[in-house]
Formats: C-alpha cells, structure tokens, sequence
C-alpha cells in the first residue's frame, strides 16, 4: 500500500490516492491531496464543500447524493466541476477524505 | 497395404468413432446445467424452440444474418454434404435407382441412374467449389486467421482431397467406380465378412482419407453438429414469467390481459391469489 | 468535463464499411484493471496463490469447472473458428485484437483445456491449437476477461448459440480463486458482503437521501411523497437499482411517483437496496448468492407478497436467470420478481396510467442494455412505455437484441489510465449508433434513455468523450416526468434539470 507524507505523517493510501482511515485526516492532508486533484490553492468555495462532505460522512457513514451536495452548498453541478476538476466524486470526496465510490459509479 | 486399408482398418475406424462419439456425448451430457440462461429469442414452448433450432439448421440463419461473406461458402458446403452422404447411402444402396424407387411413375430407372450421376457431379463440385472458398477465407482475412490453429486449415484441406477424389472419380471416365462394385464391398464390410478392395486407386485413396475424417471426428471441432445441438438445449428452451400485477395497490391491471414481449407471454393476475397446488 | 485521460491512440470513428477491411493486431501488453490490493482481498477472505502454484490450482478449477457446467463444456469443445462473432463483438470493432473477440477471448481457456484434458491436445499440441498455461497466459486471462462486457451478442448472433459470456464467467471465476481480481471488482464485492450494495450505503445515508427525494418531488411537483424504508406489512418490496442513491436520482424519483399513482403499498429494504450484483460479475459462488439470501430474507421479514426489481441491467439478469437456482426455490410462487418496466407497460398497455408526452419535447432515443434485450426478452416493454412518454422517439439502429453493448458492462468501468482509453474505444459503435439517430444533432441536448445503472454510468462519461450533445436518463426518470397526477400537482417550482 503506496503512504504519503504529510506533516511528518505517514498516510496510507490506495492506488487511487484514497486515504485509507478518515480519523487520519486533517486541513494539511486535504491540501496535499488537493494538489493531486489538480486544485492548486483550497479557497473558502473549496472548503465549504469539503467540510460539508466531511460533516455528512461522518453523520451517515456514506457521501452525499451528489445533487443534493450540489442543493445544500448552493453551487451547480457545472460550478463544482470548476472548482474540482476531476468530479465531486473522484475530487472532492478525496480531498475530503472520503473512502472511493465503488459500485455503478 | 491395400488389405490393411480395405478390412482391418474399418472397423478400427468404426470402433473409434462410435467409441469416441458416444464417449463425448456422454461426458457433454454429464455436465448439469444449473441456471436457466435463456438467450434471445425466448420461445414461449417446446414446439417453438424446436422450430427455431430446426430453422437454424436449415438454412443457417444467424449466420445469413450477420456475416453474408460467410454464409455463401457455409450454406452451400453443409448442405452439399447432406446431399452427398444421403446420395451416397441411398445411391450405393438402391445401384443409382433411388429416384425411380421414390417416383416410380415420373422416372424410370436409366433417367434415375442419369440423374444420380449428375446430381453427384453438380453437388460435388459445389461442395468443392464452397469448401475452397472457406479454405481461402480463412487465409484472406487476417482476422480469421489470427485465430485459427493449423488443424482448422488442416481440417479443410482433408475435406477438399475427399471432395475432390469423389469429384475426379465422377468427372474423368477412367477413374470411376461401378455402384455394383462399391455396394458388393461395403455389403462385404457391414455383415462382417470382407471382401478385397475393388482395383481402383482412387476409390482407396477416398476411402482411406474418409476413415482418417471419421478417426479424428469424435476428437475435433467436427463434433459441431452435436455440439449445436447439445448447446441449443441449453440456451433455446422455453421459460415461464411470473404473473404481473401488484398486490396492494389501489389501481390495478385487468387480470389475465396477456401481451407479447419479444417472444415472452406476459399475463396479469390479482391478489390475493387462489393458493397454489403443491407449494 | 471528465478530464479522466487522453484519447487512445489512432482513435476515430471508423464507417462499419470499412471495418471488414482492416488488420487485426494482438498488442505486446494488453492493458489490464488496477489489481485488488492485499487488505481487500483479506476482507473477501481469500488469499492471492503464490506464483509457483499458480497453474496447477487454476488447472484443477478449470477442470472441475468446466466437467460440472454444460454450457462451458460446450464453449470448449464446439467452436468451429468460423469468426462470425468477431464482427459482431463492440470490443473487436473498437480495438482490432484479435484476442479481444469472443472467439479469441474464449480461446485464452480452450487452448488450456485442449491441452490437459483433450485427447488431440494431449497428442498434438500446437497442431490442434493446445498450449501450456504460463504465467503470461494467466496475466491475458486477467485482461482480456475484464474486457470483455457480457453482453451476450456473441451468443446471440453465433450458429451455435455458443455463449462467450459463460466463458468470461469461468475465466473471471477462477482468477478470482487464485486471487486475480481488479480493484474495482474486489472493493464492491466487499462492499455488498458488508452492506448489501454497491456503495456502502448505510440506513442512515439511505433515509436521509430519501428524504431529500421527498423534498425534492415536493418542489418540482407540489405533493409530497414518503419512501418507506423496512415498513413491516409492505406488499412489495422495491429494489431501486444501482447508485440510485448516488447518482441517478431521478431513476427512483420516477419508481416513487409510479407507486404513489397507482397506491401500492411498497417498501425498501435496506439490507439490499441495490438491484445490482456485482457478485454475478467476479464471484458467482458466494457474493451473488449472498446478495440473494439478504433480500429473500429481508423481503420474507416484511411479509412481501413480490419482489419488483429496479431498473438494473446485469442485477435484473442475474435475478431472473439465477435467483431461482441459486436461492433453492424452485418456483416463482413462493415469493415472484419481476421487474418494474413490465408492471408499467402492462399499466400503460391497459390504459391506466395518464402521461402527458408534451412534457419531454426533445428528441429521444433509446438503448437496448444487453442484459435486457439478449438475455431477458425485455424489449418490447420499453417501448410501450417510452413511446408514451416522451412526443419524439428515434429507434437506433441496430436495436433490440441485435444492439450493440455500451462498453461499459460486466463492471468494465475503470477508470485506471490503461483501461480508461479502452472504455472509449469499446463505446465506438454505441457513438456512431446514437449519431446516427440525430438525437444529437438539435441545439438543446436529445435524450439518450438508457434504462441500466452500469450503461449509465459508462454513457456519462462517455457523451463527452465523443462529444455527443445528449443526456443519459433512465426509463425510469422520464416515466416520472411524464405522470400526471390530476388534481394533486403544481408543476413549477425550482427547476432541477440543470444541476443534474
């Protein structure tokens, strides 16, 4: 399992760049994975979706249905792909450190 | 050499085929089929999945279907050696009289011995002619033969020499063999009591490579007319849809409405049910 | 939009006329998934055999495999090499290998089983076409199954009826013993062993999304309507289909609306809320049925008297054809499924259920997912009811169960910088179909209805990558657009067509 350093912290991660264990995450990992994402710098913009993926993962164990992301952060769908180029679900749930979507995704 | 071939080697040749004939079906029919993977079209009964396979058979549809190039070398090739094995059984059997034996009253026995003759002769140079152009396919498209093993080339090419000794011995006056002599030999070898080969090369050489063909049937790809069979069986049969309607709603479908869905019977029942027998 | 990867190499659209004429090339190193990494497989509980072991234990399964099942015995021994099935397979038209073609995919196993268990094999070797099985040969087996999508038209269109998928199954079957399974395979199949969906989808994630689908019918429509979830007492119970909860909102959106019109009284089970079963895909032994015994469980607890299967391509198939055997019932009156396409069109056929088509103007053209056309007979339905739905509908050529696959089937939806630019090459034909039809020809976007999770997930991504101005929509979505609901509705509110 490839690691990335951050802080002096060694994170696992999966071929996709996935972190392994959410209690490891913190602002300093999603900035470095941010830089993956092709997101150079996390504006409040960035970090209003990040955190609110964070709050409902950890409330339902799960990522939000990516319209109703969309509804309650109050940016489009276009809108978010500009703020995360790769998807709100291949993007912004790793930045957030989210697990990765499997299944029909 | 010529003893070998013409009354030791037929009934080796015969053991082998039907050993290994029916060593294969056994094992083919040893094998279960646990799940109903039913394939398009979905026959609604016994009869109609039948009649598809039967439809299949007769004039290779799906290959009509979807590779025309194929279909005018296939089509004619198995369908010249159905003829040429009932010409042969029947025309060998009844000394060229079969037509005369079938329409007493249309033909007499010389226009059936004539027609018998040229039937062969046509026929044979068909299969010839379409099994050329299948050995040639299978050089020609690079595709084809990017998956072809030397024996599917091999496998032809003995098909071709049987072909076209049968087609030689017709054509050319000298080579030819009397129904007389054929029928006195073969009698010979079924009721176990052989006789010599008659004295004709070419009718030894025909003979030898047709019992190389039934050597390495049972073992080959030649096994496809069971095998499509036996496969059929197993994605053709008929299956039965559970009823549509919804228990528990307040609109419901008329019961017993019954429409057509690509071959499957869709019917409509109410809930609740009658309880059903046996379950 | 997507950004995923670079078009593949030589990529164009190739006419069909000019496709008899080309070469076929076996590439050196045929692209292969992203592996499943060690913690995964552990979770599914098996352990990847060690190299040196490798063959004999794939050999011994292969046999016992192979001697048990008829339709894989038959694959083996029957194939005449005719090739009528490579012009007919999506992944041979879009890569020229010949060892992507059904005949040649299926080959990767006979030439193996030629070799150990034939007579000819055993004599005669690379004469009759038998080759040892290598390290190298198992490596293509990984490949090349996982390129191939199930979608059965080899089957369809071959003389015999010889069905390529079955192989794929066997082949897929037995890597998955000896450890070989792609990443994307492996996580979902310990996602359904955990939580009985794809998604890792929690009853807690399920209501609340749920809820926010209330919400928003509520909007767009002006009535609400709830999504029971366990409700005990339930008639039916309702299996939504595949990332559903994820992506496709409208797709349940339209099955809740459809329920709500004609009263029934349904329920979801959140033990199984996905009608998919990426079991079916890697593991048949245990992940499938699993996925089964949770439902008839689950359904069993609630009292249902039916099953009504969400609109799911490969989890339908799988259902109809394996549920039955696999679960021991031995007939559907225990407890039935159906699916929800043909409970509609038996509404509509009837004329019970009032769709206003003036609602959907656009252009609109419909896909014929595989598992639906080839393997399930269910044709016909959609068209009964697409054709009541939407005011201009465009048959795509060919259709039904001569139609071509996506690309994207038996879980081909990686997205790895190796198999993502075959994804593309594998939608080729599905783009010149769907251009064809002129759909995506008008200034507002057609509608490409493609009524199968899988499709829809592949055709997303793929719109964009051949640029075709269409939206991906589910049957299921337009038939909710479509019902009226005389005296409840106020249509208007906020439009939420654009955030989707």
């Amino acid at each position: 399992m490839p690691y990335i350093e951050v802080a002096g912290k060694k994170i696992e991660v999966d071929e996709d760049g996935f972190i392994q264990d959410p209690s490891l995450w913190d602002e300093e990992v999603a900035k470095f994975l941010a830089k993956g994402e092709q997101v150079e710098e996390l504006t409040e913009d960035h970090w209003k979706v990040v955190r609110y993926l964070k709050d409902y993962y950890e409330k339902h164990g799960i990522a939000p249905m990516i319209r109703k992301l969309c509804k309650d952060t109050g940016f489009s769908l276009k809108q978010i792909y500009e703020l995360f180029p790769t998807g709100p679900a291949k993007g912004a749930c790793k930045i957030a450190g989210l697990p990765k979507p499997t299944g029909c995704v | 050499m010529a003893y070998f071939i013409g009354t030791i080697l037929p009934y080796i040749t015969v053991a082998i085929f039907l050993g290994g004939l029916t060593w294969h079906l056994w094992r083919w029919t040893a094998a279960r089929i646990p799940h109903f993977i039913a394939l398009s079209p979905f026959p609604k009964s016994w009869a109609g999945s039948v009649g598809f396979i039967v439809w299949q058979i007769l004039l290779f549809w799906n290959i009509l279907k979807f590779d025309r190039r194929l279909w005018i070398g296939a089509w004619p090739m198995h369908v010249a050696i159905g003829a040429i094995l009932g010409g042969h059984i029947l025309g060998i059997y009844t000394l060229g009289l079969q037509f005369h034996m079938i329409f007493p009253y249309a033909i007499s026995e010389a226009l059936s011995e004539s027609l018998s003759d040229l039937l062969g002769k046509t026929i044979g140079v068909i299969f010839v002619a379409a099994a050329a152009y299948l050995l040639y396919r299978r050089f020609a498209y690079d595709r084809v033969a990017a998956i072809s093993a030397p024996s599917d080339y091999l496998h032809l090419l003995l098909l071709l020499i049987i072909g076209g000794i049968g087609v030689y011995m017709r054509f050319v006056p000298g080579a030819s063999l009397h129904y007389d002599e054929a029928r006195h030999f073969l009698a010979g070898l079924f009721l176990f009591r052989p006789e010599p080969l008659p004295d004709n090369v070419f009718f030894l050489l025909h003979f030898l490579f047709v019992q190389i063909l039934m050597i390495i049937f049972p073992f080959s790809k030649l096994m496809h007319p069971f095998g499509m069979l036996w496969n059929r069986w197993v994605v053709n049969r008929p299956y039965e849809e559970p009823a549509m309607g919804i228990p528990g709603a307040q609109i419901v479908a008329p019961a017993g409405v019954i429409y057509e869905d690509s071959g499957r019977t869709i019917r409509v029942e109410h809930w609740p049910r009658f309880p059903v027998k046996g379950v | 939009m997507s950004g995923h990867g670079p078009k593949p190499e030589g990529f164009r659209t190739i006419p069909t006329w000019e496709v008899a004429k080309q070469p076929a090339e076996r590439p050196r190193k045929p692209a292969a998934p992203h592996p499943a990494t060690k913690k995964t497989l552990r979770e599914l509980g098996i352990v990847e055999v060690p190299d040196e072991h490798k063959i004999q234990v794939a050999l011994e399964r292969l046999k016992e495999q192979i001697k048990e099942r008829r339709s894989y015995m038959l694959a083996m021994e029957s194939c005449v090499k005719c090739g009528l099935c490579q012009e007919n397979c999506h992944t041979f038209l879009g890569t020229r290998d010949p060892d992507d073609s059904p005949v040649g995919r299926a080959d990767l196993i006979r030439k193996v089983w030629k070799r150990y268990f034939t007579v000819q094999g055993r004599l005669f070797g690379k004469l009759v076409g038998a080759e040892d099985l290598t390290l190298e040969t198992l490596q293509k087996w990984y490949a090349y199954f996982y390129h191939c999508t199930e979608c059965r038209r080899c089957g369809h269109v071959c003389p015999f009826g010889i069905d390529t998928c079955e192989v794929t199954m066997l082949g897929r079957q037995v890597l998955f013993w000896l450890g070989m399974i792609p990443a994307l395979h492996a996580d979902t199949d310990v996602a359904i062993l955990k939580s009985g969906n794809h998604m890792k989808l929690t009853k807690a994630g399920a209501i609340d999304t749920l809820e926010f689908l209330s919400d928003e019918i509520e909007e767009e429509r002006g009535f609400r309507v709830e999504f029971p979830v366990d409700k005990p007492d339930s008639d039916i119970v309702y299996v939504p289909s595949s990332a559903d909860f994820m992506l496709n909102p409208d797709t349940l959106k339209g099955a809740a609306l459809f329920f709500e019109y004609i009263g029934a009284n349904w329920t979801i089970l959140s033990t199984m809320t996905e009608a998919g079963n990426f079991g079916f895909l890697s593991d048949q032994y245990r992940v499938q049925r699993e996925l089964y015994r949770r439902l008839l469980e689950g359904a069993k607890q609630l009292g249902a008297k039916k099953i009504i299967w969400g609109e799911c391509g490969h989890g339908w198939r799988a259902a109809k054809l394996y549920m039955r055997t696999m679960a021991d019932m031995n007939n559907w009156w225990h407890i039935p499924v159906v699916h929800i396409h043909d409970e509609i069109a038996t509404y509509i056929a009837t004329n019970q259920l009032e769709l206003d088509p003036s609602r959907i103007p656009q252009p609109a053209t419909l896909h014929d997912p595989c598992n639906y056309a080839r393997a399930c007979g269910h044709t016909d339905n959609m068209r009964i009811i697409i054709k009541a739905c939407v005011s201009d509908f465009r048959e795509m050529q060919p259709n039904r169960e001569k139609n071509f696959c996506c690309g994207g089937g038996s879980g081909v939806l990686f997205d790895d910088p190796e198999m993502y630019p075959m994804r593309i090459r594998f939608s080729q034909k599905k783009a010149e179909q769907v251009r064809a039809t002129g759909v995506a020809d008008g200034a507002e976007p057609g509608i490409l209805c493609a009524p199968c999770s899988i499709c829809k997930a592949q055709l997303y991504p793929m719109v964009d990558e051949h640029e075709l101005n269409v939206e991906v929509k589910g049957l299921l979505d337009l038939v909710g657009k479509a019902l009226v609901f005389r005296g409840k509705e106020r249509l208007g509110g906020t439009n939420n067509e654009k955030n989707q």
